[in-house]
């Protein structure tokens, strides 16, 4: 556990903290330390372009080691609107892919409205919505796609890491269009 | 019991000298401009107001002019007749003309220059802490003096004002780290830990260090005595970091940025007190010569001094939600 509680240190969190802080500190303090901000220009010197390296590489380690931990820790609350029968189940293990619209009617074959997964998740329906159709420019960054993704699935008792595999890397080649290469290699 | 020649008995409650000790305030950050003295003088305003015996001393080298802020003409005594001409500090104490609010006169060279010894500002120290208040805020002015650096170290509560701007952050970050390592030095050559220290600094790319942070944690962890001397020695080393003339939610967020840097870059935890917005109401009640606390009392900037003084007063943070990325306050 002693590693653990380096990792929360570096979130600048109490060992105590949730899933929700985690993805909090870590969007903002990875916009902080990899931007430009004012507050880094005036140490000059004191932070260097290493230093700011090495600090990114080991707050994307924490935030993946705490994910990880508390994904595997947190009790599966199952809402009451969600049960899967057999029929379903045995549907779901048909599907290929869960590509957004997949999802949308798997949540709809369980009968279960945006509304009552916001009841449960507090994710609000737009980012539901937005989950389902794919609309990736309506999320400020990955993390929060991905958390909302992961309470998305827990929720109809997907399996998370197999919804995962299959829909990140779409938002990824998404994402990859929009920022500019990175240099080539000398 | 005051005894200065303009002792005027409706201001201050005649009492004896209580016996307890002053909490001592220095207020410092590098740069000129960003409003300290304006702070200080709104938040010993508000301290009077509600009820404590409170003092300003104008420590500021460049320009004493704290008395100002209150429409007061320079008061005959200055500190330098502390110094020069042995005269108590309670007779240097002038009412500012708000019940409960007296003020010493700083000088030009008081306490910069080499004009003053250390063992005379410990003697200062000693004559302020007498001094029957409740608190003495001590207005450092602008620069990292070795003898601001020292005022400031040998204060109760450590606050530290700048500007969301880049200048003033700069010198801000350059007042910290200085009084920082001041104190460190100072503790390292107390407890003898120089050549440990050294030691370890010539071969920190084999333990893995690249920060002051690094070290410290090395340090620590390697031996109890250091802990236990850490614990001792610094645990109640905090500065308190107050934010003035911001103009929008991106500023606000400024000293809880300061907080995370100053951590990882220096291992220095440090509080964020508070802010105050930036108004035009402000120059120009400095330039009417009214206390502004008293003038808009219902103005934004009254509301955030007070809650910046009140967190000053408990140690406590100012509580920012952070919704992040850019940079917007929820």
């Amino acid at each position: 556990m002693e590693a653990f509680h380096k990792y929360f240190d570096l979130l600048e969190l109490p060992p105590e903290a949730g899933i929700e802080a985690i993805h909090r500190n870590y969007a903002y303090l990875r916009a902080l330390y990899s931007g430009e901000a004012i507050e880094l220009t005036a140490l000059h010197g004191d932070f260097s372009p290493e230093l700011r390296q090495d600090y990114l590489s080991r707050l994307d380690d924490a935030h993946e080691k705490l994910t990880l931990l508390l994904e595997n820790q947190k009790p599966i609350v199952t809402p009451p609107t969600a049960r899967m029968d057999a029929d379903v189940r045995a549907w779901i293990e048909d599907i290929a892919g869960f590509s957004g619209a997949a999802l949308k009617s798997i949540r709809e074959r369980m009968n279960v409205e945006l509304d009552d997964m916001f009841s449960i998740t507090r994710i609000q329906p737009q980012y539901l919505d937005a989950i389902e159709n794919e609309c990736f420019d309506s999320f400020p960054a990955e993390v929060y796609l991905r958390s909302y993704l992961i309470e998305y699935t827990r929720f109809l008792q997907l399996d998370t890491r197999k919804v995962l595999d299959d829909y990140m890397p779409r938002y990824r080649a998404w994402a990859g269009t929009r920022r500019p290469a990175p240099p080539a290699p000398e | 019991m005051w005894s200065n020649p303009y002792h005027l008995p409706t201001m201050w409650e005649p009492m004896e000298h209580s016996g307890k000790q002053g909490t001592i305030w220095a207020v410092g950050g590098g740069k000129g401009g960003t409003g300290k003295s304006f702070l200080t003088s709104s938040m010993g305003t508000y301290l009077a107001q509600k009820g404590r015996r409170t003092i300003l001393l104008d420590a500021d080298l460049g320009g004493a002019n704290l008395h100002s802020f209150f429409g007061l003409t320079k008061p005959r005594h200055s500190l330098t007749d502390f110094f020069d001409k042995k005269i108590p500090l309670p007779d240097i104490v002038v009412p500012s003309g708000i019940p409960n609010l007296g003020m010493i006169t700083g000088s030009i060279g008081s306490l910069d220059s080499e004009s003053i010894n250390h063992s005379q500002k410990q003697k200062l120290f000693r004559h302020i802490r007498g001094l029957d208040a409740d608190t003495i805020l001590v207005d450092l002015g602008a620069g990292t003096h070795i003898n601001t650096l020292d005022t400031f170290l040998l204060a109760d509560r450590m606050i530290v004002v700048t500007a969301p701007e880049v200048t003033a952050l700069e010198n801000m970050y350059q007042f910290i780290k200085s009084a920082y390592f001041r104190k460190l030095k100072s503790l390292f050559k107390t407890y003898d830990l120089n050549a440990s220290i050294q030691e370890t600094w010539k071969n920190r790319a084999a333990y893995g260090i690249s920060t002051l942070k690094d070290l410290i944690q090395h340090l620590k962890e390697g031996s109890d005595h250091v802990r236990d001397i850490f614990e001792r020695e610094m645990s109640g080393f905090v500065m308190h970091i107050v934010i003035n003339q911001v103009r929008n939610h991106r500023d606000i967020l400024v000293g809880e940025n300061l907080k995370s840097i100053c951590m990882n870059v220096l291992g220095l935890p440090v509080v964020y007190a508070g802010f105050a917005r930036h108004d035009e109401a402000v120059q120009k009640n400095i330039n009417a010569r009214e206390p502004f606390m008293l003038a808009n009392r219902l103005s934004p900037v009254t509301t955030e001094i007070k809650a910046l003084t009140d967190n000053i007063v408990a140690g406590t943070p100012l509580s920012v939600q952070k919704d992040l990325l850019n940079g917007s306050l929820s």
